[in-house]
Order: structure tokens, then sequence, then C-alpha cells
């Protein structure tokens, strides 16, 4: 497989079968769908997905849907001191997620003076740099 | 237990410097030896060094061994490298501490050193965000500042914590740091200039936040027996401790305004020397933003959870108050070359309870407390007490 150099080394997550063990988490979420690794021994939903659950070791794993929709925690307008190829504003939100499972995401596609804590948000795919993808959220329609 | 007392230490003007990673390590480490001429290099018998990405910021790793060649040191029994990120510092001071108490050692060097500034200086924002959850949430362009700015606006929403108290911090640390002639920043600021400055991530703004600083700072710990024929003005530490409560954003407690990592590692620490909040004169915390100095008030049990914000407003955490906060002039004044930064709280602590803090000097020093985060899920204490 040949990969630019710039793949290796630059910010973003490693998606590739070749690369991770977690390819399938990007494959869904290029279909919309946000998950994570559940534990079939004890049911730990961890955030982020694992290849062996950090309560009890078990190495047996299975794919579970994550709601798409959720609330900010809180968040905040970075606005400058961005690092290199990150272009401001970027809005960084904390998000509980319907089931309780929290991550930390992006705001995007939203009117940035509309969004408070407490507001509802959904999942979008967010497209990054060699036709890689990650969860991002904006406000609810 | 034996005890383990701090003998000799040094630092660095910090700040954009005309110097290269080594070299800083250099000349911190010559300050440090010129602070005891009863030891020299060839004494020393363990070294520990504290840097975070001179991989990436000096192209170089295998690092302790560098520093070691480069200050005339060879180890023999206890020796490497630390890196947790900001509170790196004080980890490697625990290192060394724990190998005198053990007996592995009696004569400990710890480093910290880090080059910040790179040819290209946005890159430096670059290197910072290796520091956190790089896949999972680094990879958004999140770096330090909106990480604290997200508990920021937690302890906003919760308890009121408003931009004036943020910015009585920063006028605070800037004011300490005019009488630090080894600070980034030595002119100063006003409220006005506070909350005029450029917005960083809501509501942090430029001069809540420390900066990119480059900087070494060495100190020597010895065992007591040891300590006894190097120096009659040994400082003992007689309290640490540490804990970590998680690495991503999503795995802190859930509560961003309260840090109870902090408060365990404050609690384990007091417990060990025996003595509590009221009882520290000047503490060196973490104020690497404005609002981890407030939340560390609380956490540290200087003032009620909450209270932070009046407690920096009342004038409790200055000269004349209930503890002097950052007498040097802490991250937001002095810098934070990362690896370094615990390190130069040592060598603090040395100079205030030798009473040769100059303008800066807290009277009557006897006990303080160090405190470094790497991040808010994750700290690191050592409380030090004059032995003379
Ligand atoms: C706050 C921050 C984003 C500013 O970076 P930036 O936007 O790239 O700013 P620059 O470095 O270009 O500095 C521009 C000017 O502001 C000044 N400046 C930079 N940071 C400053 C600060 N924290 N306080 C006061 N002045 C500052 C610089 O001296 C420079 O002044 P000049 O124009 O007179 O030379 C950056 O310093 C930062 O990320 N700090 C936090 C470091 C950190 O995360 N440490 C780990 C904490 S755990
Ligand atoms: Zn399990």
């Amino acid at each position: 497989m040949e990969q630019p150099y710039i793949y290796i080394l630059d910010p973003y997550p490693q998606q590739a079968p070749e690369q991770t063990r977690l390819y399938p988490f990007f494959q869904f979420l290029r279909d919309g769908r946000l998950t994570t690794s559940r534990c079939k021994k004890c049911g730990t939903l961890p955030w982020p997905p694992r290849v062996v659950c950090p309560e009890c070791m078990s190495d047996e794993l299975e794919w579970a849907d994550l709601p798409r929709e959720g609330k900010i925690y809180v968040y905040t307008v970075q606005e400058t001191g961005l690092p290199p190829g990150y272009d401001p504003p970027v809005v960084f939100a904390v998000i509980d997620l319907a089931n309780g499972v929290r991550l930390l995401s992006v705001i995007e596609d939203s009117e940035i003076s509309e969004i408070k804590n407490g507001a509802d948000v959904e999942l979008i795919v967010k497209k990054v740099p060699q036709d890689r993808v990650m969860p991002a959220f904006r406000l609810k329609r | 237990m034996r005890r383990v007392a701090l003998i000799a230490a040094g630092l660095t003007r910090f700040g954009i410097r005309q110097a290269t990673y080594r070299e800083l390590i250099q000349e911190a480490g010559k300050a440090a030896f010129d602070s005891n001429k009863n030891v020299s290099p060839k004494d020393i018998e363990g070294f520990v060094l504290s840097s975070v990405f001179p991989e990436r910021s000096a192209f170089q790793s295998h690092v302790a061994c560098l520093a070691a060649e480069s200050l005339g040191v060879r180890p023999r029994k206890l020796f490497g490298r630390v890196e947790n990120m900001c509170g790196s510092g004080i980890v490697a001071i625990r290192t060394a501490y724990t190998a005198i108490v053990t007996g592995l050692a009696d004569l400990v060097m710890v480093v910290g050193a880090e080059k910040m500034n790179v040819p290209v200086p946005t890159e430096a924002a670059l290197n910072m965000i290796t520091g956190l959850d790089r896949d999972w949430e680094g990879s958004y362009g999140l770096a330090a500042p909106p990480m604290f700015a997200l508990s920021a606006q937690a302890h906003a929403a919760k308890y009121g914590t408003n931009e004036e108290q943020l910015s009585m911090v920063s006028v605070k640390n800037h004011n300490h740091s005019k009488n630090n002639p080894y600070a980034h920043f030595q002119k100063g600021s006003t409220m006005e200039q506070v909350m005029c400055s450029r917005m960083i991530s809501t509501p942090l703004r430029l001069f809540h936040c420390s900066t990119m600083s480059d900087g070494a700072a060495a100190a020597i710990f010895a065992s007591e027996e040891r300590a006894k024929g190097l120096t009659d003005k040994p400082i003992f530490i007689t309290g640490t401790a540490q804990a970590a409560h998680g690495y991503a954003v999503a795995n802190f407690h859930r509560d961003l305004s309260h840090w109870p990592a902090l408060k365990e590692a404050a609690n384990d620490a007091y417990a060990m020397a025996g003595i509590g909040p009221d009882d520290i004169d000047f503490a060196e915390l973490h104020d690497c933003f404005s609002i981890a100095e407030i939340i560390a008030y609380e956490e540290l049990g200087f003032c009620e959870k909450g209270e932070g914000g009046k407690f920096i407003e009342q004038g409790l955490s200055d000269y004349g108050g209930k503890v002097v906060v950052n007498p040097r002039g802490g991250l937001i004044g002095c810098g934070h070359p990362l690896g370094a930064t615990g390190v130069a709280h040592a060598t603090e602590i040395f100079l205030q309870m030798r009473g040769e803090a100059g303008p800066r000097q807290v009277p009557g020093a006897k006990i303080a407390l160090s405190h470094t985060n790497s991040g808010p899920g994750e700290h690191h204490i050592l409380i030090f007490e004059k032995g003379f």
C-alpha cells in the first residue's frame, strides 16, 4: 500500500484496515452511524472504542450503535491560536449522547450565536484530509 | 523512612531563546552546580531528565544520555527520562525522591528542559496536540487552551466565575514576574490590558494563557545523611502524591468544574506531610491558564469549592493574603517550557526558603507546595519544608 508520508504523521486518525483494528468504526461513520465497542462479557460501552475492554480485559467485543443525538454540556469557541491546518472559529463541545455516553467533538454547520449549553445536537459526518471521516455535530434541525 | 533534601537548584531565563535544546540544558545544569559548590558533576549518582517533545522540537530522542553527557554526569544508580506532558517536572522529582528513599541512590540530579519555539512558529501549536488524545480529540485541532476553556465554561456556569476574576489571576502573576529576571514576561499587566487582549478560546484571552517558552531548570536531591556534608540549608520533601483520573476530555470527571484527581492528590500529600492547607506559606501552582489557578485554590483546600473566584478577588492568594500563590510569576508570567516547569518550581522554593528571592521574597517562608497538572484529569504534588 503506497501512502504519502504526511498520511502517517498528520493529526487525523489512521482509518484503513491495514492500519487499525477499529476500521469498522470509520466505515459505519461513512454510513451515518456512530458506534463504539461493547464488551460481550460485562456490557461496558467505553468511549473511545477499544480492542480490549478496560473494565474486565475481555477482548470479545462487538460494535454497538450510539444515539445520533445528544446535548451540549459545555462548549468553547476558539478564535485564534489554532494549530496550522485548522481554520478559526472552531467550536469545541462536550456532548452527552442520549444514553449518557460522553464525547468531545466539534459543532459545525450551525449559527455560532445560537449555540448554547444544553442545546440539542445531531451527528454529522465531517470529511478530513485523505478521504477520511470524523464524527461532528450540528444544532438539531 | 529516609528523608530527601533539595540541596542545589538553578535555571535558565525562560522565553523565546536564541539557544538550542542542549544549550538550555547546559545553562540550567551550570546554574544548579553554581548554587552549591560542594557538589560536582562527578558526584552525581542518579540523573533524571524531564522533557516532553524533543523528538518534535529538537529532532532528538534518547535525551537523558545527551543531557548527562552535556553536564559531565555519569549516572550509575538511576538514569532515565520521564514524560507526562506539562506535569513532567514533578514526576521526574518524584522519581529521584523514590530512588533516594529506597536507598537506591544518595545523590540525584533532575533536569527539566523544553525547546518550544521552532523555526515554523505555528508548528509549536501542532506539537501541543500530541499531548492530548490525538486520535479522538486532538485531531479536531483541540490543544490545551480550548480544553481548559471548557473547564472555565463549566466553572462559570456553576459558580459564576467571571472574566474579571480570571483576569485578576493574570494581573497578579504578571506583576509577580516583574520581579523575576528569569521570566518570559517582565513588564506586568493591567486589568484593561488583560480584558482587552485577543480572544483565544472563549472565555480565555491571550493574557489568561501561559505561553510557549524555551527554558530549562535543574535541581539536586540528596539523602539526609549525604546532605549533611553538602549543605547546612537542606529543604526536605515531606509530602508527595499523584492522581490520574482520565486521559480524554470525554473521560474526565463528568463535572468539568471539579478536578477530583487534584483533591485526592492534595489530601494524600497533606496527610503524608502531616499538615493541612492552612500551613502552606506559598504555593507554586500550575496556572497554565488562569482558570486552572482558580480551580487549584479550591481543590487544594485554600478556599471552599466554588469560591476560587472570590479568593483571588479578595487578594488572598497574594502577598499579605492567606497564601502567596506563584511568587515567581507562575506559568502565565514566566512562560511554560513544559518539561522544565515542575523543576522551576523547585528552583523557586530553593530560593524562597533560603531568603534569596529578592524583591519577591515571601516573608518567613517555611512550608511550600508545588503542583503541576497534565490536563484537568492528572495532577502531581510535592510539599517542601525548610530544614534549617
Ligand atoms: C495563547 C496562545 C494560543 C497564543 O499563541 P499565538 O496566537 O500563536 O500568539 P503568538 O505566539 O503569535 O504571539 C503574539 C504576541 O502575543 C504575545 N503573547 C503570546 N502568548 C502570550 C501570553 N500567553 N500572554 C501574553 N502575551 C502573549 C507574544 O509575545 C507576541 O507578542 P509580540 O507580537 O509583541 O511579539 C499560545 O501562547 C498558547 O497556546 N499558549 C498555551 C500554551 C499551552 O497550552 N501550554 C500547556 C498548558 S497545560
Ligand atoms: Zn468488559
